[in-house]
Formats: C-alpha cells, sequence, structure tokens
C-alpha cells in the first residue's frame, strides 16, 4: 500500500517545488555568474565574506537575537508558570494583552516608540532586545502556554517544592525541562524573529545584518544578492537536514 | 439562621480576598511592565499625539490630510495588494494543506512545515533580492523565458510596480497560508467522511455538508491573517520599489525619516493609526475565530 504513488499528493508537492524552487535556483545560478570572466564562480560569495562587516553585523545580530531569546525566557516562563499554577484572574487578561502586538503593524509600533521611549533608552541597542520580544510574544506566549498546559504542572511543582526546591531552581531544572519542546520551540522562533527583522530594526536607524545587506545593495548588488542567498538557503537547509535526522516523535506523542 | 451568618460573614472575606489579590498580581509585574513600557505606552502615546496640530493643540487635521492624495492612494494600494494576495495564496494554499497533511507521511510534513516556517517568516529583504536575480531585468528566469518565446517585460511589468510587488508577497503568502490552515485540516476527523458515508452520502455530499462547513470558518480566519501579514509588509516592497507605488508603510517609513516633507509633523501618526484600525479589523476576527476553532479542534 505505502509503494502506490499517491498522485494528488505528488501534484501538489511538484506545484510546491516549482513554485518554491525555480525562482530560488534561478537567483542563484544568477549569483554564481561572473560578468568580467565570464562563465561561473563563487566570486561575489567570496566579496561578501571577505568584507569584514559582514561578520561584524553577523555577530552583531547574532548576540541581540540571543539576548532577545533570554529576555523572552526570564520574564515570560516564570509569568506563565504562575498564571497556570495561581489560577489568577490577571490569566485571561494577559492572555489577551500577549495577542495585542498582532494587530500592531510593525511600522505603526516603530513610529510609536520612536516619539514615546525616553531618549536614554533610545541611545542604545539595548532597546531593540526589548522589542524584538514584543514582537514575537503573541508566538512565544503561546507556545509556552500549550507547553504547560500540556503537563500536570501543579504536581510537579507541588512534589519539587514539598523537596525542599526553590523557586527559581522548581523552574529551572525541574519545569523548563519538562517542557522543553515548548521552550525549544520559543527559542528558535524568538531567535529566528530577531535575527530577520528588518523594519522595527531601520525605522529606528539601527544598523544590523538584514538592514547592512541593503546597504551593500548600493555599491554592490550581485554582492547583496549572494548575501540574501545565504541568508535564504542556509537556514532552509540546516532546518530541513535537523528536521530530517531529529527522531520521529510525533507518533509517541500522540495518545 | 444560616443565611445571616453568610451575609455578616461576607465582607470580611472580601476585604482579605482583596488584600490577597494586591500581592498576587506581584509576580506578573515583570512582565506587565516591560509591557506596558514597551507597548502599551509606545501605542497610547502615539494615537495621542495623532490628534495633534504641530501647535500641540487638539486636531483632527491630519485625519483629514491622511485621507487626501497622495495618502488615500497608499491605503487604496495597501488594502488591493494585501486582499488579492491574500485571496490569490488561500485557495491553492488550503488545497495543498488538505493533501499534505490528509496524505503525507509524518516526515514529509515536518519538514514541510520547517521549510514554509522560513519561506514565511525570513521573508523580508532577501526576498527580494532573490527576485531581483530571478526576474529581474536581466534575471535568469526572466531569459529562459525569453528564450522560450515569452517576454515578460514587453508590457509595463517590473518588480517595482504593483504586479511585481504581488508576485514577490505571494511567494510568502502561499506557505504562510499552509501553515495557519493546517490545523483546521487536522482536526477533520476520519471518522466523520465514515460516519457520513454509513448515513448514505456521497463524497460530494460529505464536503457540502461537512467538510466545507467546517473548515469554512478557518479558512476566513487564515485568508484573514494574510490580509493583515500583507497589508503590514514593509521589508520587499522597500527594497523593491524607489517611491514609484504608493504603500501606507513606505509612506509612514518616509515621514519618519523625514525622507519626505509634510506641513502636518503627526501626519506620520494619524497614518499609523488608520493602519492599526484596518489591520484590527482583520487580525481580530481571526484570533475571535482561532479562539473557538480551538475549541472543537482539541481532541
Amino acid at each position: 500500500m505505502k509503494r502506490r504513488i499517491d498522485l494528488p499528493l505528488l501534484i501538489t508537492l511538484t506545484t510546491l517545488a516549482l513554485f518554491v524552487f525555480v525562482p530560488m535556483i534561478s537567483a542563484f545560478e544568477y549569483s554564481i555568474r561572473t560578468p568580467v570572466e565570464g562563465g561561473y564562480g563563487l566570486t561575489n560569495y567570496k566579496w561578501a565574506v571577505a568584507d569584514e562587516d559582514f561578520l561584524y553585523y553577523i555577530l552583531r545580530s547574532g548576540w541581540l537575537s540571543a539576548l532577545t531569546v533570554l529576555v523572552t525566557l526570564v520574564i515570560l516562563v516564570p509569568t506563565v508558570t504562575w498564571l497556570h499554577l495561581s489560577d489568577s484572574k490577571l490569566r485571561p487578561l494577559i492572555d489577551g494583552l500577549s495577542l495585542l502586538p498582532l494587530v500592531i503593524p510593525v511600522v505603526a509600533f516603530a513610529v510609536g516608540a520612536q516619539i514615546s521611549l525616553p531618549e536614554f533608552v533610545q541611545n542604545t541597542v539595548l532597546e531593540l532586545p526589548f522589542l524584538y520580544f514584543i514582537l514575537a510574544l503573541p508566538y512565544a506566549y503561546r507556545a509556552l502556554d500549550i507547553g504547560l498546559n500540556s503537563i500536570p504542572l501543579k504536581t510537579i511543582t507541588e512534589a519539587a517544592r514539598s523537596t525542599g526546591a526553590s523557586w527559581s531552581r522548581t523552574i529551572i531544572s525541574v519545569i523548563i525541562p519538562v517542557i522543553r519542546g515548548a521552550v525549544m520551540g520559543t527559542i528558535a522562533l524568538t531567535f529566528a524573529l530577531s535575527l530577520g527583522e528588518y523594519t522595527l530594526t531601520v525605522l529606528l536607524h539601527w544598523d544590523t545584518f538584514p538592514t547592512w545587506v541593503t546597504f551593500v545593495a548600493q555599491e554592490n548588488i550581485l554582492g547583496a544578492i549572494a548575501i540574501s542567498m545565504m541568508s535564504l538557503i542556509i537556514p532552509f537547509i540546516l532546518l530541513t537536514g535537523i528536521t530530517l535526522l531529529m527522531p520521529d516523535r510525533s507518533a509517541q506523542r500522540r495518545k | 439562621m444560616t443565611s445571616n451568618i453568610k451575609v455578616e460573614g461576607a465582607p470580611l472575606e472580601r476585604s482579605a480576598f482583596r488584600f490577597f489579590k494586591v500581592t498576587s498580581v506581584l509576580p506578573a509585574l515583570p512582565f506587565l511592565l516591560i509591557f506596558g513600557f514597551f507597548f502599551i505606552y509606545p501605542i497610547t502615546k502615539l494615537i495621542y499625539v495623532s490628534f495633534m496640530s504641530n501647535e500641540n493643540t487638539f486636531t483632527f487635521g491630519n485625519f483629514q490630510t491622511a485621507f487626501t492624495q497622495p495618502y488615500s492612494t497608499g491605503f487604496v494600494n495597501s488594502i488591493k495588494i494585501a486582499f488579492l494576495s491574500a485571496l490569490i495564496a488561500a485557495f491553492p494554499g488550503a488545497i495543498a494543506a488538505y493533501f499534505i497533511e490528509t496524505r503525507g507521511p509524518s516526515k514529509l510534513k515536518r519538514s514541510l512545515a520547517m521549510m514554509n516556517g522560513v519561506l514565511a517568516n525570513t521573508g523580508g529583504v532577501p526576498l527580494a533580492f532573490m527576485f531581483m536575480a530571478a526576474i529581474g531585468m536581466q534575471g535568469t528566469l526572466t531569459k529562459v523565458l525569453k528564450y522560450f518565446g515569452i517576454d515578460i517585460y514587453a508590457g509595463t511589468f517590473s518588480l517595482g510596480t504593483f504586479t511585481g510587488i504581488l508576485l514577490v508577497y505571494l511567494y510568502f503568502q502561499l506557505p504562510l497560508m499552509v501553515i495557519v490552515f493546517s490545523p483546521a485540516i487536522m482536526s477533520l476527523r476520519r471518522e466523520w467522511v465514515e460516519a457520513a458515508k454509513n448515513l448514505g452520502a456521497s463524497q460530494i455530499n460529505y464536503w457540502f455538508r461537512v467538510g466545507f462547513p467546517l473548515l469554512f470558518p478557518s479558512f476566513i480566519a487564515s485568508f484573514l491573517l494574510l490580509f493583515a501579514s500583507g497589508f503590514s509588509a514593509y521589508a520587499t516592497a522597500n527594497a523593491l520599489t524607489v517611491g514609484n507605488l504608493p504603500l501606507t508603510p513606505l509612506q509612514i517609513g518616509g515621514l519618519l525619516d523625514g525622507n519626505v516633507s509634510a506641513s502636518q509633523l503627526n501626519l506620520g501618526k494619524a497614518l499609523s493609526v488608520v493602519m492599526i484600525l484596518i489591520s484590527a479589523v482583520a487580525v481580530i476576527p481571526y484570533l475571535i475565530i482561532q479562539r473557538k476553532a480551538a475549541r472543537w479542534q482539541r481532541r
């Protein structure tokens, strides 16, 4: 039965593959052209990687994203855990608040941030992790909420507390490991969102990897295309590879 | 007698409870403070300032200007591009989600979910450059098509036009549709098909009486989310156009940077508030439908 070719699925996959890969492969072909010598080569890629700004901006975007993940986990995990444990009347309120950023277009949020945040905040790039935290909040909150819903949180916490664990210890070495799937999801999502964020960053006049690419484009469009291809294809291959290599747990998880 | 005691006991109990409530807000305080400072405060101030004239007096003037040229065209274009990109992506996206979810092996499903996630979210600037390389004036795909006798640049087409931007938006709208619509497909239970068949329904009967009505709210919700995503998109359009296509997010960006001068200092804020309202009209029904659907989707 497994061997039979499923025609509708095959057509769907072929169409999707054409839709996704035709522009991607075309662009890749364009990016490896070498107009001066003719033929193909990795000139544009070498040019981009050799630029000292390349590493600088990758690292800068990297640590800003890591900081966003840290801010998200430090603020959200205790808050959501507490909301689940206490049956607080605040829970529906915070559930609703966490979804609000979805309603506000990022451009409007950027304008609001620029006219309201005090100067000492706007003068430091450290404002970005907090603003990215807001952008990722609807997804991060939901992921943690679902994770905590799926475990017997009260029993686990009582067990940890009654055997003498402090609150911070309970969260770090009991709750986070139990919901590691949801935590990993939150980390991946927040990190990816921060790494690719462009609109808010550029409107608040900060430089990160995505805004640097548009700057490069002004002097070397081929270099910018090469960088763009790397930032699309590398996560694509990496994430797909990880998914394919990881053991299939969905069958076990579903009762 | 018993009821008497209860009445007397009530006020005491309530005041004790109230005291408890004040302290019980404390654990949520870090979240509320950061959310308030970095989100509620900026948005409130934005709305407040949008009603301020240059002399800081109350006015509707900014909103009046927001609905005149070229800003009204900006809104029309933004709504049109959001609506069309959502509409074009919605049907193929829903059908793809259906076949992948019902017929695909689990590994395929997971890797496709991952790929769709990358495509729908990486987006922005890299996507713009990718399309420049593919179907720009000198792009590879342009040349391949030309070789087969199709010259996409024969007419008025260019990547910076309405059609060009629409095409690029579809590249992230379609994967987004597959992502947001898949949960609805997953919740269609096989038992329902069997139940309908046992009651004598044909395949067509099943779809029109059971399948479509069940999926319809989620389909509308997904469409609304796609609309909001197309409406707010900034990065791609910003990289592809050079001020030739009026779109509201770009106009706001221009006003914020001072690239475009307006006699009203707070015009950009009024445009932002109108954007929020339009986006809310799409996102709030989406959230309500999702919440209702989640109830019966939970197994």
